[in-house]
Parts: structure tokens; sequence; C-alpha cells
């Protein structure tokens, strides 16, 4: 049976021997101090309670009340249960059509990103001139590539005129407009977030430099070669990064919008080959005035990044070592 | 206990906030409904454009608080795109500017919410002078119940804007007045046979909506009826066949290079030289022949109505004009400056039809009076007295017409192009998204 903890830190303070008279003005003010720290806690904290209660909390719960509403922002809205969720599963094509791109474009962008910034990392990780120098050069992708003056340019660069099709004529090969083609509209916004390596490349080469010369000395003399060694010791090692990148790489995919905006000029096309999850919901708030649709949306996308992360966060038990594993 | 007395004071305080988000509206006094009233104190006004436009936009306005010194305007541009979604997120919050501009083509959005003061009262009044435009033009601002809600200030139409010098060049002459889709197909038959190889006769604009509206008036059908489509699945499907018909023969440009052309018609493939024809706004005509000029080839460009049917002309006019939301608190300054807009010589000096023809007759014939008027411009203004004449067709759009009617018929109409659907399968897609999405 379970001690009650007050009850038996009482009756240990009962075995002690003490001074009668000075022990409970000590305790009073123990008490004292401990309650106005408290209100000192709680008075500092109040700033950021408010502003989590009225900009977080409270938009939360009233988009989940509009989830299950029609609402047009101008008139109150209407209750309709779960006519929302009904329509967004059995009569609305788009919905499927923007699921299944975002999809596609997830598990494109995510490995492509992981392994192009391990990759990068292991380059910068040797001993060469000017390192620091191209360390930021690689990053500053990173600081730029999610703005919209570079989707723009992005446009430039895969339209039918652009770089890429003059690079490829000059080899022999010719193609039509990459962004303008529905085939190849959502590859180009792939390489687009891939482009932005910098931050994961980052956090690569901060693990890389922690994995110990020894493991590879260790390796080396049992015989193993480079790729035995990336598989066997750096990987492993870096796996906990792997980890923390993989979820933030899914997280920022799964929420993909500007590129997906500016590239197609907020419509989604061609033929809604490029309608992203979010610029869908987007269109459904804020073009359409759909605002309970678009919060029944991006409730599915709360419950759907839950699931995928919690899913992530299962299968990081067979994969993901910390180091401390006996 | 103590919980719940916390949960339910969070959840009062919340819907307190909720509740105040949105302003309370005015109550006007029959004066301020009919415009009376003291021109004083400051108003927003809202308007959509590029830099150039705003600059002639804050001109006006300052002449308009040099007329009246006691009356400020609070401005606020943004471009056409982003113009309606931010107006949507101000109406929700009863918030919207004054004055706000709007487009024939958006009304229904605002007044099926009736989010604005009838102007009628203003007009009856003498607050608002429209004695100068036209009654036909005048009725595009109007809602379903036969109030003005918008005084259209600029009147633009699409047209038929063509490179005349490759035309020319191509032995193709242009269309005939009063000529039909039959011979604007010959006229893109002949000129593609003498065109270079990179140059096409037309960009493809199977959906393009504007281009299918002249469609729908020339074969004497209605664009909608109430909340629906009032065209057939017929019309329809023989309008997107033709469009596919002379892709098939090379007269139009590809699906992929039409996707990515730039949205702004002086940025366009036919502002460049890469194609010889296509539907443009007729207001287009001077900053598109400014980007050919940059090209350095002299190359010249005109623009003509859009083709008829058998029904008439197919050009119908699109309006912008000004509006007087419900929140307004300063009516009689925003009905002065709605008059002063739309009647004053130096507005329509300064302004210079910038969006679309001006709709005062008197300020229009003034312009065209003006022995420094450009050429170009003349003729857009010239093109508008033409299309007025011939007393277009009134259109009433319903609410949700720029987001659902217009999304649904291009992309509908690029699943076709893209050969993912049959021209039958995207109309069916097409009348049941849109049907649905209007009536919702």
């Amino acid at each position: 049976m379970k001690e009650n903890v007050a009850g038996g830190a009482g009756r240990a303070a009962e075995r002690l021997p003490r001074p009668a008279t000075q022990q409970p003005i000590a305790v009073r003010g123990r008490g004292r101090r401990a309650a106005g720290d408290n209100r000192a806690a709680y008075a500092f904290l109040t700033p950021w309670l408010i502003g989590m209660a009225v900009f977080t909390i409270g938009p939360m719960l009233f988009s989940l009340y509009l989830a299950f509403t029609r609402y047009d922002l101008s008139s109150a809205p209407e209750w309709i249960g779960l006519d929302n969720f009904r329509r967004m599963f059995t009569t609305d094509p788009r919905f499927f059509d923007s699921v299944d791109v975002t999809l596609t474009y997830v598990l494109w962008s995510v490995p492509l990103l992981l392994a192009v910034s391990l990759g990068l990392a292991m380059l910068l990780n040797r001993g060469m001139r000017f390192l620091t120098g191209y360390r930021a050069l690689f990053y500053m992708p990173s600081l730029i590539g999610g703005s919209v003056a570079v989707a723009a340019l992005w446009r430039q660069i895969f339209g039918e005129e652009g770089i890429v099709n003059k690079a490829l004529a000059a080899v022999g090969i010719d193609h039509g407009s990459w962004v303008g083609d529905p085939g190849s509209a959502l590859y180009t916004i792939v390489v687009l977030q891939v482009w932005t390596f910098g931050s994961a490349m980052v956090i690569f080469l901060a693990g890389l430099r922690q994995i110990p010369q020894e493991l590879y000395d260790a390796a080396a003399v049992d015989g193993a070669g480079p790729v035995r060694r990336f598989r066997s010791v750096t990987l492993p090692m870096l796996s906990p990064l792997v980890f923390f990148n993989l979820l933030l790489s899914v997280v920022n995919a799964f929420q993909a919008f500007t590129g997906a905006y500016v590239v197609s000029n907020g419509t989604g096309g061609p033929s809604d080959s490029t309608l992203f999850y979010t610029l869908y919901l987007y269109e459904q708030g804020f073009a359409q005035l759909n605002m309970g649709y678009a919060a029944a949306m991006a409730w599915v996308l709360v419950l759907g990044l839950a699931v995928f992360t919690g899913l992530l966060f299962l299968s990081s038990r067979y994969w993901v070592h910390y180091g401390d594993e006996r | 206990m103590r919980i719940r007395s916390a949960a339910a004071l969070a959840t009062a305080g919340l819907l307190t906030l909720l509740t105040a988000c949105g302003q309370s509206l005015p109550d006007h006094t029959e004066d301020e409904l009919r415009g009376q009233g003291e021109v004083s104190g400051d108003i927003r006004f809202s308007w959509w454009g590029s830099a150039s436009r705003n600059e002639r936009t804050n001109a006006v306005a300052d002449a308009f608080e040099a007329e009246f010194p006691g009356a400020g305007v609070k401005r606020e541009a943004a471009d056409f795109g982003n113009y309606f979604k931010r107006l949507n997120v101000q109406g929700a919050g009863r918030n919207m500017p004054c004055v706000t501009q709007l487009q024939a083509r958006t009304l229904g959005d605002f007044t099926d919410r009736d989010a604005l003061l009838p102007l009628d009262p203003m007009i009856e009044s003498g607050a608002i002078d429209v004695s100068d435009i036209p009654e036909a033009v005048l009725d595009t601002g109007r809602g379903p119940d036969g109030k003005l809600y918008m005084l259209p200030t600029g009147a633009a139409y699409d047209a038929l804007m063509v490179n005349e010098t490759l035309a020319e060049e191509a032995g193709a002459p242009l269309p005939a007045p009063g000529y039909d889709w039959e011979d604007y197909i010959d006229f893109l038959r002949r000129a593609d046979a003498g065109l270079p190889d990179d140059i096409a006769a037309t960009s493809l604009r199977g959906g393009l909506p504007n281009f299918f509206i002249a469609y729908v008036q020339g074969r004497g059908e209605n664009m909608f009826d109430g909340n629906q489509l009032g065209f057939s699945k017929e019309l329809l499907t023989e309008y997107w066949q033709m469009w596919q018909d002379i892709t098939e023969e090379g007269l139009t440009n590809s699906p992929a290079a039409n996707s990515e052309e730039p949205t702004s018609p002086e940025a366009g493939y036919l502002a460049q030289g890469d194609v010889l024809s296509d539907n443009r706004p007729g207001n287009a005509l001077t900053p598109a022949q400014g980007t050919l000029d940059g090209a350095g080839e002299g190359q010249r460009l005109t623009t003509l109505p859009l083709p008829g049917g058998p029904a008439g002309p197919g050009n119908v006019l699109i309006t912008s004009g000004m509006a007087i939301p419900r929140n307004c608190g300063n009516v009689p300054t925003a009905a002065a400056f709605i008059d002063f807009w739309a009647n004053d010589e130096r507005s329509g000096d300064i302004y210079a039809s910038d969006n679309g023809a001006v709709t005062n007759t008197r300020l229009l014939q003034r312009q065209l009076d003006d022995p420094e008027l450009p050429d170009l411009k003349k003729r857009e203004l010239t093109l508008y007295q033409d299309i007025v004449e011939n007393d277009p067709p009134i259109v009433l759009y319903p609410p949700g017409y720029m987001a659902v009617f217009e999304s649904a018929f291009t992309r509908a109409y690029d699943d076709v192009a893209f050969g993912s659907a049959t021209v039958p399968e995207a109309v069916d897609t097409f009348f049941a998204e849109a049907n649905a999405g209007l009536a919702s």
C-alpha cells in the first residue's frame, strides 16, 4: 500500500527532536516565502499565460468549433456537425488530390533533403582550406530559399526559356517548361526545398564532430572500408540527429506553402499538380470563404501530422541509438 | 471546483474576446444614408493596382483633400490578387474602408452578405451625381435587388489584341468589323501559314473565362441563372472542342508554355512579341505596346472587339467602381469623395482612365479632345465608346464568381489541354463543381 507522502513526511518530522518554540515560526516563514515565490512566479508567467490563452489556445479552440460549422466570415457560424468532414472524405476530389500532392512532396523532398545535407556535411567535415567560407556558402540557401523572391526566381530557372533548359540544350536535350508541365511542376518545388539543406547540414556537421575517432580507428583495424564505416559507425552514431532532422523536415514538408503558392501563382496548377494541402486549405478559407471547411482541414492536418510523428517516434526505437543502451 | 470555475471563467473570457473581434455597425441617420452632412474627418479608401496607378490614385486623393480641407483620406493599396482576400477578412471584422473599390465581378460577394449601403438615396439627394454616366454602365453596379451598390467609375473590356506588324508580314488581313468566331479562326489559319515557326497565331485561351463569356453572348445564351450556370453543357463542349481543334492544328502555343506565362498583360507573350494575338484587357494596349517597344523591333499592336456570333457582339463591360460599406462611420465624406472621383475634371485628368475608360461621358470626351492624348490611349477609349454604343449585355455575376467559377473553369480546361480529361468529362466536372460552389 502506498504511503501518503505528506503524512509520511509529517510523521518523520514528529520523530525529529525540535525546539518547541522555534520550529513553528520557521515553518511559517518558509511557507510565507514559498507563497510569495509562487505569487512572483505567477506574476512573471501571467503575460505569457495571457498570450498563450488569447493567441494560441483560444484561436485553436475556436477553430475546432468552426470545424463543425458552416462559416463564411460575414455571418454567424452555423453548426453542421460532421458535414465538413463528410464532404472532405466523400465528395471533394480536390481534397484527395491535395493529400496526394503533399504526400508525394513529403516522400520525395524529405529523404532527398536528408541525403544531400548529410553528404555535404561529411564533405565539409574533412580538413580543407577555406572550410569556414564553404560552410557559410552552403548555409546561405537556407536563409533565402524559403522566400518569395527565390520561389519567383525558380519559375524563371525552370521555365521554358530558363537556365535549366539552356543547360540541357547545350548537351542536346530538348525539354519544354518544367513549371508549366503537370508531370514535372511538383518536382521543381521538391528541388527548391532540397536546396534549403543548410540547417540540417549544420546539425549533421555538429554531430559528425562528436563521433570519437577511436571508433573509426577500431573499425579500420577490423578491416572495415569507407562504406562499412559509414554504415556501422557514422549512421548509428548520428541516428539521433537523423531522427531530429527527419522529424523537423517532415513537419515542415507537410506545411509547405510559399514555394507552391509562388510557383503556381496561387492556383495549385497546372492542372492541380502543385495543389498542396495548405494551399487548398488557404483557397477554401480565404478565396472561397469556406472558413468552417478550412478549419476542418486544418484539424485533419494536425491529426495526420500527430499520427505521422507518432509513427516516427515508435519506429525510432528500432533505429535510433543514443549510446546509453546496454 | 476551483478548476471548473477557472475553466468557466476562461471560456467566458474567450467568448467575450471573440465577440469583441468584430466591430458593431454604426446606426446611420436618414441624412447620413442620403450622404448629407459635413464633409470632414477621415475616411479610409482602398484600391488595387500597380505602382503607376497608386501614384495617380494618391494624386486624386490629394486633390480631394485640397478641395475639402477638413477631410482626410487614409489610403490602402494592394495588388489585384491579394486585394479581395484582404477585403474578405476586413469584411468579416466589419472593418472595410469607407470607400472600397470593387469590380462588378466581385460585387455579388458583398451584396450577398449585405455589407454595402445602397447609393440610390445619395444620388436622389444630389450627394452623388450620376447624370453623366450612361445608364447601361450604371446598371453594372446594381445588386440582384436592383439597387445601386457600386458606382462604376471605370469601364474595362476585353479585346482581341493583335500584333499588326506580324499579321501584315504574314499576309493575314485583320478580321473585318462584325467578325465572328469562324472569321477569327480563319484569320489565325492564314496568319499561321506566314508566321515564323516559333511564333504561335494565338495564346491558348480555352480556359479564359472572359473569352468564353464573349462566346456565350454571341450565341445568345445566359452566363448565369441566379446562382447557377445559365448556359448549356453543349455550348461549353462545343467551345472547348473548338480550342482543342485549333491546338491540334498548331495555331496555339503549348499548354505548358501557356501555364507559365506571367499574369500581367505587359509581361505576357503578346507584349514580348512571342504570339500574334491574344485576348487581353483593352486598357492594356498602352503598357503592352510599351513592353514591345522595348524589344526594339518596331512592331505595332492594335485592338479589335472580341468575336461576335449570331446573337450579336461578344463584348461585355467589366466595370470597376466604388462602394460604401455599412460599417462606414463617415458616409457624407465617403459620398463626397465618390462624387469628386466620378465628376471632378481634376480627378478625370489625373487618373486618365487608368483602370478602364472613365465612365463619365463628359470627362471621357475631355480626355479624347486632349490634343496631347497618345494615339494608343485614344484607341483604348474609342473602342470603349464603340462597345457602349452597341448596348453590351449586363452580366449579373453571382457571389463566388471569381473564387468558384473562374478557378473551376480554368482548371477543368487545363485537364483537357494536358490530356488528363476528355472534353465531355471536363465539362461534367466543371458543371458539377461550379453549380455546387455557386449554390453554397
